[in-house]
């Protein structure tokens, strides 16, 4: 597609400065390494293969959160969010799960969506944690909005972490925003947020050679299959 | 210790003290029991930290023990702490009657203890 | 009193079954036990099945009843039974004493559940119910709960530790992992869910001293078995019949408190001392056992009371590998409740299911107890104070 730079400079988003997420390896319960990344806008083709077949998972609001998270993907490879960025967790190159968010203003967050595509080994809760960490520990804000479409997840998120209700309507969709705060974050970090740096070399050259996305049939299985805690 | 809500039987035959009732004394089958109140402090028996919380609770954890009463009656409770440092069984609970959960928008009163 | 014999059994894959109503699910693993058998034109006499929480979860009682109605079992008699977690265990000794009693000859009992229908919270809730309602229900104590102060209490007095039940853990889901019934097939390393300073995410503490993987999963699911009397058994079914050569069940305290000594599993011993002396065997006879680890303390605790070891040395059996396929007394070779799953009204018959295949040596290689003659079950109900033991002897 052809790009008008002079109509882009009217058309995207003004960037705050976004220090980059330094890349971490966790150890998850089957004993594999998954390493947690920023990905880029280029990584937005292969990460839309894996997050499509959920637009057609009917339980659980994946289709909503799948629905949302393309087109937050898309609206980022061409520069019509401001601030995006994406964390991918893959175990040996293989993605197992995403999240994205995006800097609302140069001190707070706005938390858009977690998708865990392998379950029963704590993946999303690993980068949920992940995001909220750069939120606050590199990219420098103070907090965090969030919010969630999947009513037993964000429970979840809110009883562990103690986020505190506000009447901030989120971008997605106008719900009330809970907040994670710098102080809550740092609290809660030993028990919640996790992983080594750096990553060792071999492991972190097989996760940037190529996401491995697993084929439709096999996520749709894995998301809304039968096994897994 | 009136205001503790809860009543222990003690067989008038052997002099086993029960709580909860029952119709029978556990050990010798007697029918006939003397009420009692808790008595004193208690003893801590037995405790745990609860992450995963029934519906009904919106706390993250609770700590729940088992504590024993100087005369005998054992009874369940919820502990006053924000974490397990510096519990341990065989400690002594100051016990306490006030609203231990909300059920169909009304407090529930139950046992509370506190760390001595 | 007659011999009754197991002469089909069946089970669908345990797990979360959103496609499925409970009936549904009772209904497939009960047509399986019937094709299992080779019942012919003879009819089934009575139904038994085990359900907890059809009422509180599904709004829907008289579960035997729909049963019979959607297998068009009619007009047999259909009874269902609701002993907590001990269902399907309190369903088969119904079915057993119906056929053992001469009054009926081919009795189907089947167990099933579906939890999944409700969030987490609420299954907690549900569960929960079997608490006593004054004493303990009110303060949000929850069965992992009483496994939690239970597990303190036995490593302050016997020294059990943390790696003897993340042994069991990985041992059950390692079995689970080849088990296609399994709710839970994952292998997972001590390295991930202990060692590393990542389990605290991977293994957060459900009920203290209890972590994630020391509980079983909230599963939907259902099994069932057909028995008859063991001289009818060879012209109804081209299995190996497998003999119910005895059981036993025993109640104890309603609340942990009142037990003199709250370690001290007493219905497990009774049930499994009437079940010893009704097949004539003692412990050292078993070679295979199904017991109810709905929490890994359950697995040590039970196999001290029906005498595999003796008390406080469970733990350190189990962590020297001799419950494992191969070692001194397989335990949980399905992968127990932890992997396999724990739909409460469906494990009683599930363990009975599973040890019938062991007794025919139907399993593959690598699941297959060698040579196994007798088997034994544990169905803990309540937080032990209703519990089903049941031995059983290939014919």
């Amino acid at each position: 597609m052809a790009v008008d730079m002079e109509l882009e400079a009217v058309l995207r988003p003004p960037e705050y400065p976004q220090a980059s997420y330094p890349p971490k390896v966790i150890t998850l319960a089957n004993g594999k390494h998954m390493t947690v990344r920023e990905v880029t806008r280029d990584d937005v083709p292969t990460l839309l293969k894996a997050v499509h077949p959920t637009l057609f998972i009917d339980k659980d609001y994946y289709n909503v959160v799948g629905a949302r998270i393309y087109a937050e993907l898309l609206a980022w490879q061409y520069y019509r969010v401001q601030n995006e960025f994406c964390l991918v967790g893959q175990i040996d190159g293989i993605m197992v799960g995403m999240v994205n968010s995006r800097m609302y203003t140069a001190e707070t967050g706005m938390s858009l969506h977690t998708l865990a595509i392998d379950r029963g080994l704590r993946v999303g809760a690993h980068l949920f944690a992940a995001k909220m960490e750069h939120h606050i520990e590199y990219l420098g804000q103070d907090e965090v909005l969030i919010v969630a479409e999947s009513p037993i997840g964000f429970r979840r998120w809110m009883i562990e972490y103690g986020l505190i209700p506000t009447t901030i309507p989120h971008e997605l969709g106008g719900a009330p925003s809970f907040r994670l705060t710098r102080d809550l974050y740092f609290a809660t970090k030993s028990r919640l947020v996790v992983g080594d740096r750096p990553v060792p070399d071999d492991l972190m050259a097989l996760a940037e050679k190529e996401i491995i996305v697993a084929n439709e049939a096999m996520i749709r299985e894995k998301i809304a299959g039968l096994k897994g805690r | 210790m009136s205001e503790i809500k809860i009543t222990g039987y003690k067989c008038t035959e052997c002099g086993r003290v029960h709580y909860p009732q029952h119709e029978q004394c556990l050990s010798c089958k007697g029918r006939d029991f003397e009420p009692l109140a808790p008595e004193g402090d208690a003893t801590l028996l037995a405790y745990t930290q609860i992450f995963n919380l029934p519906w009904g609770f919106d706390e993250r954890f609770l700590i729940i023990g088992v504590g024993m009463f100087e005369n005998g009656i054992k009874a369940m409770g919820q502990i006053k702490a924000d974490s397990l440092d510096g519990i341990a069984t065989g400690m002594k609970l100051k016990p306490s009657w006030e609203p231990v959960r909300v059920q169909y928008g009304e407090p529930v009163l139950g046992l509370k203890y506190e760390p001595v | 009193m007659r011999d009754v014999a197991i002469i089909g059994v069946g089970m669908i894959p345990f797990g979360r079954r959103d496609q499925d109503t409970l009936v549904d699910m009772l209904a497939y693993a009960s047509l399986k036990a019937l094709d299992d058998a080779k019942l012919g034109e003879k009819a089934v006499d009575a139904v038994y099945v085990g359900n907890m929480g059809g009422g509180i979860l599904q709004h829907q009682t008289a579960i035997a009843s729909a049963l019979v109605d959607r297998l068009s079992l009619l007009p047999a008699a259909a009874d269902t039974v609701e002993n907590g977690p001990a269902s399907g265990g309190s369903a088969m000794k119904n079915g057993v004493l119906a056929v053992a009693s001469g009054y009926y000859d081919a009795v189907l009992v089947a167990g099933g559940e579906k939890m999944r229908e409700v969030t987490g919270w609420r299954a907690t809730d549900f569960v929960a119910t079997l608490t006593h309602p004054e004493v303990e229900y009110p303060y949000g104590i929850t069965l992992p709960g009483m496994a939690g102060m239970f597990t303190r209490l036995y490593m302050e007095t016997y020294g059990l530790t943390r790696e003897m039940l993340v042994a069991i853990a990985i041992k059950n889901q390692a079995m689970g992992a080849l088990n296609p019934y399994a709710h839970v097939e994952m292998n997972i390393t001590k390295e991930g869910i202990l060692d590393s300073p990542h389990s605290v995410v991977n293994n957060p503490t459900v009920a203290d001293p209890l972590h994630l993987y020391d509980a079983c999963p909230v599963s939907d699911g259902a099994a069932a078995v057909l028995l008859c009397p063991l001289d009818q058994a060879k012209k109804l079914t081209e299995h190996v019949p497998v003999v119910v050569a005895g059981f036993g069940q025993a109640t104890d305290t309603h609340t942990l408190q009142e037990r003199e000594d709250p370690t001290d599993l007493k219905s497990v011993t009774l049930a499994s001392q009437q079940a010893y002396k009704r097949a004539g065997i003692e412990p050292k006879d078993i070679d295979v056992a199904e017991l109810h680890d709905a929490f890994t303390i359950l697995e040590v605790a039970e196999s001290e009371h029906v005498g595999f070891f003796e008390k406080g040395e469970g733990g350190k059996a189990a962590l020297a590998g001799e419950t494992k396929l191969g070692g001194k007394i397989p335990i949980n070779v399905s992968g127990g409740l932890k992997a396999r799953g724990h739909p409460v009204g469906a494990t009683g018959v599930a363990q009975i299911v599973d040890i019938t295949w062991q007794l025919r040596h139907e399993l593959p290689k690598g699941r297959q107890v060698e040579n196994a003659t007798y088997g034994l079950t544990v169905n803990f109900g309540g937080f032990g104070n209703n519990v089903l033991s049941f031995i059983m002897k290939r014919a």
